[in-house]
């Protein structure tokens, strides 16, 4: 992430067409709104691309950017329509993440392995959670916990009271706590390093 | 991770006298997944390969940009062409078509170098006019004033002539 200073005067950069300040802005955006994107919809490469699409279409329009806001916030935003786009166009799949993470199954040495079984089961846990959650809520909690994004600026973005952001994200915490314990709740030990 | 065990030892019991419902090992393990959700926007899969992909779209993203500069060029030198030759076009059309107020400037200026030679003109031929006679008459005078002197010369006499050198 870049400091509101660096983000302004890298943003003039990119917007004369300097690759070096376009690249920057990339490297510093990607993985966060990949992340984003993928807790939202599940698939990785679906998050990659439409992370790709966001950036193009931001660095594009960099003209039109309001200075007085953050430049992630407008990023965010236009990867989230662009994610419920293709949720509009496309009908859902099947998940092909579990198939894609066996096919990635391959013989690995025993501490790899079992390293990756803990990120497997991690990575289980997280979808658990965030699954029991409702449109808003995920999106709140994937702002808050993930990005680390504060209060105000989730509930600006979202259009709604501060108030009401606080409300969802106590309502999520407990419902993904439910889900956790409904899903057997493996020790912690066995999950998480 | 010997705390993390004899702190589960010791969550048995309490989720026992609680219920399932409020286990302290989910809420645990609600954190870590929290943690781990905070870790994904930070973590890399490569620093490298992040940077490889960065500058790859960044370079499609610029391989756009002459698309989208050069419209805006064109216009540009349209909006000058037009700017340029839009006098020379309104000077171009009849008189009656451009409105009664509007007064081209080629045709102000030359109404204005008309008056002048105009003005000009006037002061040479009043020039002329006082020129005139002098120029005339020193021609036309010259002639009988000198036969006038001839004439004299002939009826004046040798003695009143030459009476002054006489005197001395």
């Amino acid at each position: 992430m870049l400091d509101p200073k660096t983000e302004r005067q890298t943003i003039q950069r990119a917007r004369r067409g300097d690759r070096e300040a376009i690249a920057e802005l990339i490297r510093a955006y990607q993985r966060p709104l990949e992340s984003f994107l993928f807790r939202l919809c599940g698939k990785s490469e679906l998050a990659e691309d439409i992370a790709q699409e966001a950036f193009v279409r931001v660095i594009k329009s960099l003209d039109r950017f309001d200075e007085r806001f953050r430049f992630s916030t407008w990023l965010f935003t236009i990867g989230k329509r662009l994610l419920v786009n293709y949720h509009q166009k496309m009908k859902p799949s099947a998940d092909s993440e579990m198939v894609e993470s066996r096919a990635n199954d391959v013989r690995r040495p025993e501490h790899q392995l079992e390293q990756h079984e803990r990120s497997e089961k991690m990575g289980h846990m997280i979808r658990v959670a965030l699954d029991s959650l409702v449109s808003p809520q995920r999106e709140i909690v994937l702002l808050f916990h993930q990005q680390g994004w504060p209060v105000d600026r989730i509930a600006t973005e979202l259009s709604m009271p501060e108030g009401t952001v606080k409300s969802h994200l106590f309502r999520a915490r407990r419902r993904m706590l439910e889900a956790i314990e409904l899903s057997g709740t493996p020790n912690p030990s066995e999950v998480f390093q | 991770m010997s705390h993390s065990d004899d702190f589960d030892a010791g969550d048995r019991d309490g989720a026992e006298r609680r219920g399932p419902n409020a286990s302290v090992r989910a809420q645990r393990l609600l954190v870590r997944v929290l943690l781990a959700l905070r870790g994904e926007s930070r973590r890399t899969s490569g620093p490298a390969r992040d940077a490889r992909r960065a500058e790859l779209l960044a370079d499609r993203i610029l391989a756009d940009f002459p698309r989208r500069v050069l419209p805006i060029g064109l216009a540009a030198v349209a909006i000058v062409v037009f700017a340029c030759s839009f006098p020379l076009v309104r000077d171009a059309l009849p008189a009656a078509h451009l409105g009664a107020q509007s007064t081209p400037v080629a045709t102000a200026l030359e109404s204005g170098l008309r008056t002048q030679g105009e003005a000009m003109s006037d002061g040479i031929e009043a020039l002329r006019a006082i020129m005139t006679p002098f120029a005339g008459g020193a021609s036309s005078a010259a002639a009988p004033g000198a036969e006038t002197a001839i004439d004299e010369s002939s009826e004046v006499s040798l003695e009143a002539a030459t009476a002054p050198f006489r005197q001395s």
